[in-house]
């Protein structure tokens, strides 16, 4: 989950970490929460918000007004504006970059810093990759002292003893809250200390169960303030958790596995014909998410055929085919849907699906072959 | 033996007592895996398919002598499972488990690391070694023994491969699933090197998919070390950019995630590309194996 920019710096305030003063503006009548001179933040999931026109600085009220109107009536880079964040300027002396996220490569979390703060590190990457400084941190060492004074040495750093005061926070609160990144760009030197003039903070998912309260009330935050416009399936995918993707064709897909999903959508492809969607079910899917996942990618209605596309490992085709017959018995068929099942328990699955009278092959190229010319005879 | 497994490899259950755990046990119990103990805390002192059952996996490795574990505990308590089996100096852990914090993960490949233990996955199918031993959830009816290493990210790809070689008379060495999730324990150039040095390998086929930069490290790998052939196929090609296709890693971010980029970084280093699942049969007979 990436978090908005508002809520990962009221996270920081929670672990001490020093961020400007602010309020949030949704509306407005909200002005007079305001204190000018303001700089004016539209609260959207994205990076590069300055060059998009999305950060402001207002002076007083009067100008304040119509640029907050436009602002919460814009889209940025596809999301229309949710909410703006109002703060008191910062009298900056120097800006430097520093984060704290995992090394994919290394299997280690990873502490990085740059001079070149307040500019997009993919650029700093591409332009200046000397400037970025990358130290892994063992978690079963920690950071030590003198990672942090080498740190601080190569961003030219003063006052040793808050740097590394800020920086051990916020490892802590990485740690803490399962932060999968947790990024400060830029983090203002300042006369009166280090403050956190921006934070993009990605929670793991995975990690929800340790921290439900703290996670589901992110979310139901997010929901909120979310006026992106969305189809059905795509509501009906996010409520129910299932993994799916809208494209842009009339072939519905549904697999068991990420791999042999897009290998279906490829042959899809292949054969002339355009996927709907993606959808993936995970390994570990029972007869009910079976039935759920039907559900949600026929709440398309451009779906005008659908590939149900299953080789079971750990899925048992048993329940995958129960779970189709389920959705029969509680829905009118409006599609034809085409199925590949084999694997685990296909030879109890197969013929409950032929007992049904549906087309299901063994083979995966048959299959999709199969939905396709029914497609084109529509 | 083939990589890793053998028909001699004495193999620990945990979570044998599960739903998904007694039910992947009987299946590899059919297929001749050479299960020698569960663990369950608490179901210590009782027996399923005739396997001792302990509490603790220390009691299992004292008693029984394990060279393997396998893991089906749920997420939640999959990280001590895992530091027990590391804990006991067991040499490999097949982790199943999906959906773990990564911090979990990380925590446990440091450990791993340190203790010297060979971690696949987790989210992984396993590893079977056909007509030998299986140690995983694969649908063993797909494979048969012969001289074609897999190696993949995905496992239901794994299987579809798997599937299309045994029909047209081509069996596997050893098939490895390295696991779908955002970080994993043995990486892809590890089980390259494996089936290098394989006397019973002769030819791998390797499968990628979109996002990340996972094939350009293992292209960088073939170009340096690998003498044997490898055929490549890399899934997703019509993938948008910036969506999440099923796996965390599986979302093109910049030029680098594309199949088309992918594709050219390993066709130069050596590798032979397929440029669909239909064709790896008919590229791996054109090899010779």
């Amino acid at each position: 989950m990436r978090l908005l920019e508002f809520q990962a710096k009221r996270l920081l305030a929670e672990k001490e970490i020093s961020i400007p003063k602010g309020a949030l503006i949704s509306s407005p009548n909200d002005l007079q929460k305001i204190v000018f001179p303001a700089l004016l933040k539209a609260q959207v999931p994205v990076g590069g918000r300055g060059k998009a026109g999305a950060i402001k600085r207002v002076e007083q009220a009067q100008e304040a007004l119509p640029v907050l109107d436009e602002m919460l009536a814009s889209t940025i880079k596809g999301h229309p504006v949710q909410a703006v964040l109002a703060e008191d300027p910062v009298e900056v002396i120097g800006e430097v970059y520093v984060a704290y996220l995992t090394d994919k490569q290394a299997n280690m979390p990873l502490l990085m810093a740059s001079s070149a703060g307040g500019v997009d590190i993919e650029e700093v990457a591409h332009t200046t990759p000397e400037l970025i400084i990358k130290r892994h941190i063992d978690p079963f060492v920690g950071v030590q002292d003198y990672e942090l004074r080498f740190l601080a040495k190569a961003l030219q750093i003063v006052d040793l003893q808050a740097f590394a005061d800020f920086i051990r926070k916020i490892c802590a609160a990485s740690q803490e809250l399962d932060a999968t990144l947790l990024e400060i760009n830029p983090l203002a030197l300042t006369p009166s200390g280090l403050i956190a003039l921006d934070a993009k903070i990605l929670l793991d998912d995975k990690a929800s169960y340790r921290h439900q309260q703290l996670f589901s009330q992110l979310k139901d935050e997010q929901k909120k303030f979310d006026r992106t416009a969305k189809t059905k399936a795509v509501e009906l995918a996010e409520e129910r958790q299932i993994n799916y993707v809208s494209l842009k064709g009339n072939i519905g897909m549904i697999a068991d596995g990420a791999g042999t999903g897009m290998l279906t959508l490829d042959m899809i492809y292949d054969m002339g014909a355009r996927p709907a969607n993606f959808c993936e079910m995970g390994g570990m899917a029972n007869a009910e998410i079976m039935q759920r996942t039907i559900e949600v990618v026929l709440a398309d209605k451009r779906v005008e055929v659908l590939v149900i596309s299953l080789i079971g490992g750990l899925t048992r085709m048993d329940e995958m085919a129960e779970g189709i017959v389920r959705y029969l018995k509680d829905n009118d068929q409006s599609v034809p849907i085409v199925i590949r099942m084999c694997g685990t328990k296909a030879d109890i699955g197969l013929p409950m699906l032929r007992g049904m009278g549906l087309d299901a092959f063994e083979d995966l190229a048959t299959t999709v072959r199969t939905a396709v010319e029914q497609a084109r005879n529509l | 033996m083939a990589i890793l497994i053998d028909e001699n490899t004495r193999v620990l259950v945990q979570g044998i007592t599960g739903n998904v755990g007694s039910f992947q046990t009987g299946i590899m119990q059919d297929y001749g895996t050479n299960t020698v103990a569960g663990v369950t805390p608490g179901k210590g002192g009782t027996e399923i398919f005739g396997i001792p059952v302990y509490d603790l996996v220390e009691e299992a490795v004292r008693e029984r002598h394990v060279d393997a574990a396998i893991s089906f505990v749920p997420a939640r308590f999959a990280k001590d499972a895992a530091m027990e089996v590391i804990g006991s100096s067991i040499p490999l852990l097949v982790l199943t488990t999906d959906g773990m914090p990564d911090q979990d993960v990380l925590t446990i490949l440091r450990y791993a690391a340190l203790k010297g233990t060979t971690v696949l996955g987790p989210d992984t199918p396993g590893l079977i070694s056909p007509g030998k031993c299986k140690l995983g959830v694969h649908p063993h009816t797909m494979f048969m023994k012969g001289p074609v290493g897999i190696v993949s990210k995905s496992g239901s790809l794994s299987y579809e491969v798997g599937r299309l070689l045994t029909e047209s008379g081509i069996g596997q060495s050893t098939v490895v699933g390295i696991g779908g999730g955002p970080i994993w324990g043995l990486s892809q150039e590890s089980v390259l090197r494996m089936f290098e040095e394989d006397p019973e390998t002769e030819a791998i086929v390797l499968l990628g998919e979109v996002g990340g930069r996972l094939e350009h490290d293992a292209a960088y790998f073939i170009s340096l070390y690998m003498k044997k052939p490898v055929i490549a196929l890399i899934v997703g090609r019509m993938a948008p950019e910036g969506v999440q296709m099923g796996h965390a890693g599986a979302i093109i971010e910049g030029e680098e995630g594309t199949a088309a980029s992918k594709i050219k970084a390993l066709k130069k280093a050596g590798a032979i590309i397929a440029s669909s699942s239909l064709n790896i049969p008919e590229l791996i007979k054109k090899v010779e194996v």
